[in-house]
């Protein structure tokens, strides 16, 4: 498994959205990449949920969220 | 599994045109206050005059309410995991139900008319309780809440005060419409109606979401975890013993309670203006310098409550009105506005595989500057005329261009949403 890391802290909306977008739809079968972001991304997780990629997620200490989001 | 990338479909979002009718049609109730005040030059006299009763609330139960009912149905599926069943038909029920009975209630209060006062109170009562049970069963559903944000928990915090801010307006609008009898004095239900609105629902909301938009919108470092931790659950509880001592007529209680929940007020404003200094931000937006003018008169509202509990003045309690009102809830209101409606139509755009434009080019930060500066020039025309009464009329003058002013900018943001959507 190939895993990036895409960090989209500290940007303004719509931007962390436009690069995690970004990241995701050029995913290919079998890679994964790490996305950082300021705050739990709840819409993004359902969606994730619905198209059948494979996410785990979780807080780190400085308070950002860590997100391992792979396509199966 | 498709080997190519599935799209990504966003069902769970409100449609855009759920919050967007609450946006659009909140400024009409700033534009009708603005009228109120244009006509009536006696109408910052006393917080007790008819057309003062109606102006406060064509602003708060119509301009502020609408727009945090629509905000709230986009911001708790978002931030706490919370979609709302059904949401446009949600959106649908409230709009008419909330939107219709502040008009009629501002009507009555201002006529005088028993009929007006009660159907507004019922007709809003109803709207509100539909949403809030929608709400629970939104917040029921969602996943538990993780990590260290405490805005889910403060918005649920924030509902159960607008719940208890409908129960004293449905009794006062019983005490006014029908004469329903109360075993304590009519100012003491009003005053609990009143704090309850500004600090337990508009105040504990408005943390609730700067906790999020604040860091998020204008690039600040976060709400320091422990300010975030104690002040609504604080705030809350002082709010609640408070009641209990005005209730229980314990006037050293109430008067220490109270310079309590201003010195809580002010902290949040203190907070959050030293997270607007530190903000990475090279230059602040029009958006930003609106957020922190509403800080300001945050500060400059509790200045004023500290002055009506040493003076009888019956200008006091008026100028912290229209500090907290307009100042405060309108300018940072209309900040939050600025950065939602136009987010939420790139948003929509963007999940209709439109190639959405720049935020900045769906609405200009120089038409939302020019403005916010006629705000400012409202604000400040409202204060004097606090003290000069002559003024009144231009005050609301100011006023009615501010939110026709606010409204065409949002009009601006979806005629461009509507062209990039259809081109």
């Amino acid at each position: 498994m190939n895993a990036q890391t895409v960090d989209a802290r500290g940007l303004e909306p719509p931007e962390p959205f436009e690069r995690a977008m970004e990241a995701i739809m050029a995913l290919q079968p079998g890679h994964a990449f790490t996305l950082l972001l300021d705050r739990m991304p709840h819409p993004l997780l359902r969606v994730l949920d619905r198209d059948g990629y494979m996410h785990d997620e979780r807080f780190r200490e400085d308070g950002c969220v860590e997100i391992l989001i792979s396509r199966p | 599994m498709s080997s190519a990338n599935p799209g990504l479909a966003y069902e769970d979002t409100p449609p855009l045109s759920a919050p967007l009718r609450f946006f659009l049609t909140a400024p009409l109730f700033g534009i009708a206050a603005g009228v109120l005040l244009l006509a009536d030059g006696e109408l910052l006299v006393s917080r007790w005059t008819p057309g003062a009763l109606s102006a406060v609330h064509l602003f708060a139960a119509g301009f502020m309410l609408q727009v945090m009912l629509g905000a709230l149905l986009q911001i708790l599926p978002v931030v706490a995991g919370a979609g709302f069943p059904a949401p446009l038909r949600i959106a649908t029920i409230t709009h008419a139900l909330v939107g219709s009975g502040a008009a009629s209630l501002a009507y009555g209060l201002g006529a005088g008319s028993p009929n007006a006062i009660i159907a507004g109170g019922v007709l809003l009562a109803a709207g509100l309780l539909t949403f809030l049970a929608a709400s629970l069963v939104a917040l029921a559903r969602a996943a538990p809440a993780q990590g260290a944000s405490r805005t889910p928990r403060d918005l649920r915090l924030a509902l159960g005060a607008l719940g208890l801010t409908t129960l004293f307006g449905i009794m006062l609008a019983l005490v006014l419409g029908r004469g329903l009898a109360l075993p304590f004095a009519l100012p003491t239900l009003v005053d609990l109606h009143a704090i309850w609105a500004w600090l337990g629902w508009g105040g504990l909301l408005l943390a609730a979401t700067s906790w999020v938009v604040v860091p998020m919108f204008q690039i600040t470092p976060a709400y320091p975890a422990r300010f975030t931790q104690l002040w609504a659950p604080v705030t809350l509880a002082v709010l609640t013993l408070w009641s209990v001592s005005l209730l229980a007529g314990v006037e050293l209680a109430v008067s220490v309670l109270g310079s309590v929940l201003i010195a809580l007020s002010a902290a949040f404003a203190l907070q959050t203006l030293k997270l607007q200094r530190s903000t990475r931000r090279s230059t602040p937006d029009a958006p930003f310098r609106a957020f922190r003018m509403s800080m300001i008169a945050l500060v400059g509202s509790v200045i004023a409550l500290l002055l009506a509990l040493l003076h009888d003045a019956p200008q006091w309690p008026v100028l912290a009105g229209v500090l907290v009102l307009h100042g405060t809830f309108a300018g940072a209101i209309s900040a939050m506005l600025y950065k939602i409606v136009p987010f939420l139509t790139w948003l929509h755009l963007t999940q209709a595989r439109v190639r959405a434009p720049n935020m900045k080019k769906l609405l200009p930060d120089v038409l939302i500057r020019r403005q916010i500066l006629v705000h400012g020039a409202a604000l400040g025309a409202l204060v004097l005329a606090v003290f000069v009464p002559v003024l009144t009329p231009l005050a609301g003058l100011l006023v009615v261009i501010e939110f026709g002013w606010l409204l065409l900018n949002l009009l601006h943001a979806v005629r461009e949403w509507h062209r990039a959507a259809h081109a």
